[in-house]
């Protein structure tokens, strides 16, 4: 699609700028996540995307901008990256795959999808891509992994309080962990 | 140093006072009552004498630390009761006649480097007590430091009369009877031993405070003391009195901590006066007519929230040229370890937020850029807190670059750093750190010369 | 070149040891002119390094790579630098940039226990040191001074000391106190002494609990190289970054009289001087004597008895991860604090191996997480799992003795690096002694993992030992030059003017690490040298030790 036709999809087609992501999903996915009622996304291949990344986060809320940035590191990087992902989606929904049992699943029917999953985990749980075959860090300090403990760990080399803070018992609390 | 770590071993016990300075040493004098002695002690760490009159390092009230002006280096002279060195031959009048006036035992005038417009504020009562404190308590210590030697025509002491006659008010202070008894006390206080119009009120052409702007901020060197009327945006108004004695006894509150010579006052002084005195001067500053800033849109401390900007820095290498270094990335390599990644602090708040945070909500960015170039070292109710300094790490440049990052991103973004700025205040910087209070009292030696200059000029026209 | 290579003493690595020993003789009055081989790092670059490393587990990936003063890496894959003679494989880790290799490390300070110093004669086994424990105290001393050494003399008796420690031990963990708690009275567990400010010291602040001692502690708060470096070049020192020494020239009566180094262009340059001293560490400092051949030194200098790069020693580590039955999260404060030391020593010395036992603190999210994404946990299940091995997984490991074997050796590949020398091999094996160590550790691991309720029980195989990169042993000193390279005060048995300082010269390797004993028997070396050149008979040198001498 050219710059033009973007315009005039924007100004003549609003309403088709504003779908949301639920109206991608079928019922088993929509489940999965809930907050796709709420979620707007731009075209088919973002909206699987935001989807699989739902999943396998196991997240109600991800960070949309991060989501921007693995997105578009992905998108580059492997081939075929939205189709794959839309048919992966596709699968899970026909398939009714449990998140805890799709890498293995892939692994032995799907080898060509089994990529995916892996990728997508990559990035949101360590906040690592590979662009061009050389991984690179995309997050630290916003990767799930960080975000899951940070009500109670800094992520390493960040000061944990002041001296001897660390002597006193740990409080966990989870619903504080956004707090990066 | 010494000073410093003379203070870490005395804070342990609230109050517990004496223990640095030897105490002992009892010269000549009639054995005065023990309580005047403490209460003089006491009131002595109010006056901050030691601030000026201890050299980095040395014997504790010996003298020795070199103040550099315009026209010469004044050195603080030994006060211990050495009868050779110090003030020990000194009586009571004497005593009184130098803090409170500016004289000394030989009828010269003293340069007011040395804060008696404030001290002439002191009652006849507290002077008795800290002469007693300074003849019974203080060790003697026999080396004399070097004397002051200003060039003609500053090393004609009578030329300081003329300037105490146009600025010394020799009042001592006269309570308000209007006003309740802590207001008074904090009156007394602030307008007198704590002396703190010295920095942070300004000062008019000829470098005497301008009292019309009593406490509406001043300049320390490189410092800038900051207004502490009770105006609720420019001044401490929006501050609850707990969190004025609070700052004055730690150091540090969630939305401001002191760095620079308001660090060595509380370091040096108001971490051991008492939560009542403390509390007076709260009272009492709260009350100080309100003068608003022109350009302060809102309160210093209500700047900002939590910010990253991520997608700057992860994944992205750094430039060849480190002064090419964008804000987010300074942020990430020298900031965030202890701020944090979104400048939020840490759990405890014992690294502080950057944003809602006195420190970034200024138009006015000297203090941020000193502290990113000094650091804080502070030692507070026992505990130790340092920010390291990055004036050997940092380039101006890079300063600049992340001292307006920090505003951007958690502060007052209409306050702007220079590179420019950077370099001078470098410059101002390590000279002054020895002692930055006493370098606004050099203010005044300007003072004198601009009215020598006067006298000189109207005698010319005269003759003429 | 128009400048003057010339100094009083060419110390050839800018390491902690070699700064620090260069330090103390620029501030004797000396002119001092240091080599180093890589490049000058900043914290500030190295942090950064860190948090944009795709690998940040692999505490070597923030630390550049110089293709004119190459070290080993191993991730993504081996680069093949140390070359792997067997039987048992040896990957050191080792970093060649100004400031060297304890840029990233955990601190530990340890001091030997006196038998440690004295195996051969206590249990029969190893060698005894040229120099006794006594009389190390006052460098250990002053090591520990300049370091800013935290810990309690009370937690510390296996190491008598007669002055206090400088700083008092850094604050305890909360994971470590429940151990500690847990595990007493049958194991007491202690604080690790380290190099660790547990308040401002140096200028430097104290420690804040960033987890991140390795691969960089981001304020500081532990000392380093690099401070040595900064110390060194602020008394006079004269640092050349990017200098890869390659030869040492000798004269007709064997005394050094230069050494040769290349730039990473592979210009060469030559540094002449009085006195000597090769601190390149245990690999690299054995390798450079080894490739300084010739007519009358075929096999290299200080090498007339083939002892270089003999008696490679480290500290081989087996370990056990369990999940404890309580939340004590790993990751709050410094990484390695606290250790148990009872089995350091005893009369089964004579049979197997001593062994510390150490706890880590190190944070497990990321292992976690690595070992989560292989095994393709997605879903609420990889939060809620995370949390758990985050909050109780814990781990003990062991830290074995090595004894010295001539057979466990650094000797030169046929490989060559891009300047074109020789890379360094390693011939290296795990003995029965040592594994008997480590099979003797099980059962307190099995122990220490039931008294904190642990479950799911994790220990290393067999034969898998980890490597702690304590490398020691390649220079020895000793009194026999039949079995050492240099004498008890580092000077080579072969070079009058040549010294070596830093792990090599430990002739055992006890059950602790190394860089303090290092730093110590470095300022051991250097009073010897300054003494000597100021003409003070040598039988007074003990002078400034507290000991009698051998």
């Amino acid at each position: 699609m050219d710059s033009k036709d973007r315009s005039s999809t924007s100004l003549d087609h609003p309403l088709s700028r504003r779908q949301l992501l639920v109206g991608f999903l079928s019922a088993y996915t929509a489940s999965l996540i809930p907050w796709a009622w709420a979620q707007e996304v731009p075209n088919e291949g973002q909206a699987a995307f935001m989807a699989l990344s739902a999943i396998i986060a196991g997240r109600q809320t991800l960070n949309p901008e991060l989501a921007k940035r693995i997105y578009e590191a992905l998108d580059r990087s492997e081939q075929d990256f939205a189709a794959r992902t839309q048919q992966l989606v596709a699968l899970i929904e026909e398939q009714k795959i449990d998140p805890l049992q799709l890498q293995a699943i892939l692994d032995k029917q799907y080898p060509q999808l089994a990529p995916i999953p892996r990728k997508l985990a990559t990035a949101w749980f360590l906040g690592v891509v590979e662009v061009d075959g050389q991984a690179q860090a995309i997050a630290y300090e916003e990767a799930l992994n960080a975000v899951f403990v940070a009500d109670v760990l800094k992520p390493p080399s960040y000061c944990y309080g002041a001296y001897g803070s660390w002597a006193e018992p740990p409080i966990p609390n989870p619903n504080t962990q956004s707090e990066v | 140093m010494g000073w410093i770590q003379a203070v870490k071993r005395c804070v342990g016990g609230l109050m517990v006072l004496g223990l640095a300075w030897g105490g002992a040493g009892v010269v000549g004098a009639a054995p005065a009552d023990p309580e005047l002695i403490q209460r003089g002690e006491y009131l002595a760490r109010v006056g901050d004498c030691v601030a000026c009159h201890t050299a980095p390092g040395g014997p504790v009230f010996a003298g020795g630390l070199e103040l550099p002006t315009p026209v010469g280096n004044i050195v603080a002279t030994n006060i211990t009761p050495s009868k050779t060195a110090g003030i020990g031959n000194y009586t009571l009048e004497q005593f009184d006649a130098a803090v409170r006036r500016g004289i000394r035992a030989d009828g010269k005038p003293l340069y007011p480097a040395m804060p008696y417009p404030s001290y002439a504020k002191v009652t006849d009562e507290d002077i008795e007590a800290m002469y007693a404190y300074f003849m019974n308590a203080v060790e003697p210590v026999e080396t004399r430091p070097p004397q002051t030697k200003l060039p003609f025509p500053f090393n004609i002491r009578y030329s300081m009369k003329l300037w105490n006659a146009l600025f010394l008010d020799e009042t001592p202070f006269q309570p308000d009877p209007s006003q309740g008894e802590e207001w008074n006390r904090g009156a007394y206080l602030v307008q007198g031993l704590t002396h703190c119009s010295t920095c942070h009120s300004p000062r008019n052409f000829l470098m005497a405070e301008d009292s019309s702007r009593d406490l509406a901020g001043g300049e320390v060197g490189p410092w800038h003391a900051p207004n502490i009327t009770s105006d609720p945006v420019s001044g401490v108004g929006s501050w609850s009195l707990e969190e004025i004695v609070a700052y004055m006894k730690q150091g540090s509150i969630p939305k401001s901590q002191a760095a620079g010579p308001m660090a060595e006052a509380i370091d040096h002084s108001f971490q051991y006066m008492t939560d009542a005195d403390l509390r007076a001067m709260a009272v009492y500053l709260k009350s100080v007519p309100p003068i608003a800033e022109d350009g302060v849109k809102k309160p210093v401390d209500s700047w900002g929230r939590a910010h990253a900007d991520f997608a700057s820095v992860r994944g992205k290498p750094w430039p060849e040229n480190p002064d090419e270094l964008n804000g987010p990335q300074l942020f990430d390599a020298y900031c965030a370890a202890c701020h944090q990644a979104s400048g939020q602090g840490t759990f405890d708040r014992q690294m502080p937020a950057l944003y809602q945070n006195t420190a970034t909500g200024r138009l006015q960015t000297n203090n941020l850029v000193m502290v990113i170039l000094e650091g804080i070292h502070r030692v507070s109710q026992g505990y130790e807190v340092r920010m390291p300094g990055f004036a050997h790490e940092l380039s101006d440049q890079q300063i600049a670059t992340l001292s307006n990052y920090l505003m951007q991103a958690y502060g007052n973004p209409d306050g702007q750093t220079s590179a420019e700025q950077v370099a001078n205040l470098r410059q101002g910087g390590p000279v002054s750190s020895s002692n930055l209070i006493l370098l606004a009292r050099a203010g005044m030696v300007v003072g004198l010369l601009v009215v020598l200059a006067l006298v000189v000029w109207l005698v010319r026209r005269r003759r003429s | 070149m128009a400048e003057n290579l010339s100094a009083d003493f060419v110390v050839i690595g800018s390491g902690i040891c070699g700064a620090l020993a260069a330090y103390k003789l620029a501030r004797a009055g000396a002119s001092v002119i240091m080599l180093e081989a890589g490049p000058r790092v900043t914290r500030a670059q190295l942090l950064a390094n860190f948090r944009n490393s795709p690998r940040r587990s692999d505490w070597m990936s923030p630390y550049p790579f110089s293709p004119w003063a190459p070290h080993p890496v191993y991730k993504p894959k081996d680069n093949g630098y140390l070359v792997q003679a067997g039987p048992y494989p040896y990957p050191a880790e080792y970093i060649r940039v100004v400031g060297g290799t304890t840029w990233h490390w955990a601190a530990h300070t340890w001091r030997y226990l006196p038998n440690d110093m004295r195996m051969q004669s206590l249990y029969g086994v190893g060698v005894d040191w040229p120099c006794t424990y006594d009389e190390l105290d006052p460098f250990y001393q002053e090591a520990e001074e300049i370091m800013g050494v935290a810990g309690s003399a009370e937690e510390h008796p296996e190491s008598p000391r007669s002055k206090p420690f400088p700083l008092e031990p850094v604050a305890e963990p909360w994971a470590m106190r429940r151990l500690r708690e847990r595990l007493q009275p049958e194991y007491p567990v202690v604080g690790n002494t380290v190099a660790r400010n547990s308040r401002t010291f140096g200028g430097r602040p104290a420690c804040c609990g960033s987890n991140n001692c390795q691969p960089i502690c981001p304020v500081d708060a532990q000392y380093h190289g690099g401070l040595a470096v900064d110390a060194a070049e602020a008394a006079g020192v004269r640092l050349i970054p990017n200098a890869v020494v390659y030869r040492l020239e000798h004269d007709e009566r064997d005394r050094i009289v230069a050494a040769h180094y290349f730039d990473p262009d592979k210009q060469s340059y030559r540094v002449t001087g009085k006195t000597f001293i090769v601190a390149a560490n245990g690999i690299e400092s054995p390798k450079l004597l080894l490739l300084s051949t010739s007519e009358r030194f075929p096999n290299g200098i200080a090498n007339s008895r083939d002892m270089v790069g003999r008696h490679l020693m480290d500290h081989p580590s087996t370990s056990l991860t369990f999940d404890a039955d309580e939340e004590v999260w790993l990751g709050r404060g410094p990484q390695s604090p606290s250790s148990i030391n009872t089995l350091r020593d005893g009369p089964f010395r004579a049979e197997f191996s001593a062994y510390r036992l150490d706890f880590t603190n190190i944070s497990r999210v990321d292992s976690t997480t690595q070992r989560l994404l292989l095994d393709g946990v997605y879903g609420p299940e990889f939060e809620k799992r995370l949390r758990y091995s985050a909050a109780r997984e814990m781990n003990v490991k062991t830290v074995l003795e090595v004894l010295p074997r001539p057979e466990n050796r650094i000797t030169l590949s046929d490989r060559k690096d891009a300047l074109g020398i020789p890379q360094p091999q390693v011939h290296y094996a795990i003995d029965a002694y040592t594994r008997g160590g480590a099979q003797d550790a099980k059962k307190h691991f099995t122990r220490i993992a039931e008294l904190m309720g642990g479950t799911n029980l994790r220990f290393t195989p067999d034969d898998a030992f980890a490597n702690n990169q304590h490398i020691c042993g390649t220079l020895s000193m000793g009194n026999d030059p039949n079995t050492s390279v240099c004498d008890r005060y580092g000077r080579a048995h072969d070079h009058e003017n040549l010294f070596f300082i830093g792990t090599g010269v430990l002739p055992t390797a006890g059950t602790c690490n190394s860089t303090l004993a290092a730093v110590a028997v470095g300022f051991w070396t250097v009073a010897h040298i300054l003494e000597e050149q100021a003409g003070v008979p040598s039988g007074k040198r003990a002078a400034t030790g507290a000991g009698a001498g051998t």
